[in-house]
């Protein structure tokens, strides 16, 4: 057998999977908490105020990740779904999600932080903008994946009823990216490319490369932790489970 | 008017932070729930062995 999907199939299996996330899920969080720490320092102390938005463009280097993170995990949910949905793999149901509420965290910030900036740069905390509209949607269906999810008793049976929310809302997620190229938008265009030239001056990127990288780390420490936590409640019962409680608590 | 800028500064990280010690804390807290109605469920079960063996 190919050695990467032997790597999946020994990784998908309960106790495998609950060993994984106990052991990478504190390096997660390292690598999430050094780099946050960085980009933030940087936003804050290293790079010059914005001349015409002054101090207050320094809110992007959280929008703007935390924005990113929205979509990201959105996909990353939608593909776990499919998975879940095609090939009934219970991982993957869990997986997905294990990612409503941290996407939903991080649209939040996106919503929140956005706000906050618009405040004095567009003189108003919210307009229904396109762009704003389409990710006020996207927290919308981060929801809905999440009640859907607590309604139905049956964890097995919640999770594919959720997972086929997750799927169909797959289709906002384009019209997010694309609002500020589609309509006639108050929100900016693009300013941050990952192929071509970006707008933003390059003594003003690190930080934003550093909390964008930050955020993602997260994302995986935080979709490790909150999978465990769920496989371990739908595993309860299982010798494996004794075992591993057992061990962590002669760790404590 | 400076000062006014840095406090939507500082209300924006603020937010990010609270948001992001919710996320860390949550499944934390719902890991030590597991554990402790674990533990709770192993007391009773032992419990009501005991009381089984000491029947007459």
């Amino acid at each position: 057998m190919n050695r990467l999907i032997l790597w999946f199939n020994q990784t998908g299996s309960p106790p495998n999977f609950d060993r994984f996330a106990a052991r990478w899920t504190p390096w997660a969080f390292a690598i999430a908490l050094v780099s946050l720490a960085i980009g933030l320092y940087g936003a804050l102390f290293e790079v010059p105020a914005d001349y015409k938005q002054g101090e207050s463009f320094r809110i992007l280097y959280i929008h703007v990740p935390a924005a990113w993170m929205s979509l990201f995990i959105f996909v990353v949910m939608a593909a776990q779904a499919i998975i879940a949905l095609v090939w009934r793999i219970k991982l993957c149901e869990i997986l997905a999600m294990a990612c409503a509420p941290i996407g939903a965290a991080f649209t939040l910030i996106t919503l929140a932080s956005g706000s906050i900036w618009g405040k004095p740069t567009w003189g108003t905390w919210w307009t229904w903008d396109p762009r704003l509209t389409s990710e006020l949607v996207l927290l919308f269906l981060y929801l809905g994946v999440i009640g859907l999810y607590n309604a139905i008793e049956d964890r097995r049976a919640a999770a594919r009823a959720a997972a086929f929310l997750a799927v169909i809302g797959l289709v906002n997620v384009p019209i997010v990216h694309f609002a500020v190229n589609w309509w006639n938008t108050l929100h900016q265009g693009e300013t941050i490319r990952l192929i071509g030239p970006s707008k933003m001056d390059p003594s003003m990127m690190w930080p934003l490369l550093a909390t964008a990288l930050g955020t993602k780390a997260w994302f995986v420490g935080s979709l490790l932790q909150r999978a465990r936590v769920m496989n371990l409640e739908q595993e309860t019962g299982k010798a494996w489970v004794g075992q591993a409680m057992g061990d962590a608590s002669r760790e404590d | 008017m400076q000062v006014v800028k840095i406090d939507y500064v500082g209300a924006a990280y603020a937010l990010f932070a609270l948001v992001l010690a919710w996320d860390y804390l949550a499944p934390r807290l719902r890991l030590a729930r597991f554990k402790r109605d674990r533990v709770l469920r192993s007391r009773r079960d032992q419990a009501r062995r005991d009381a089984a063996g000491n029947r007459p």
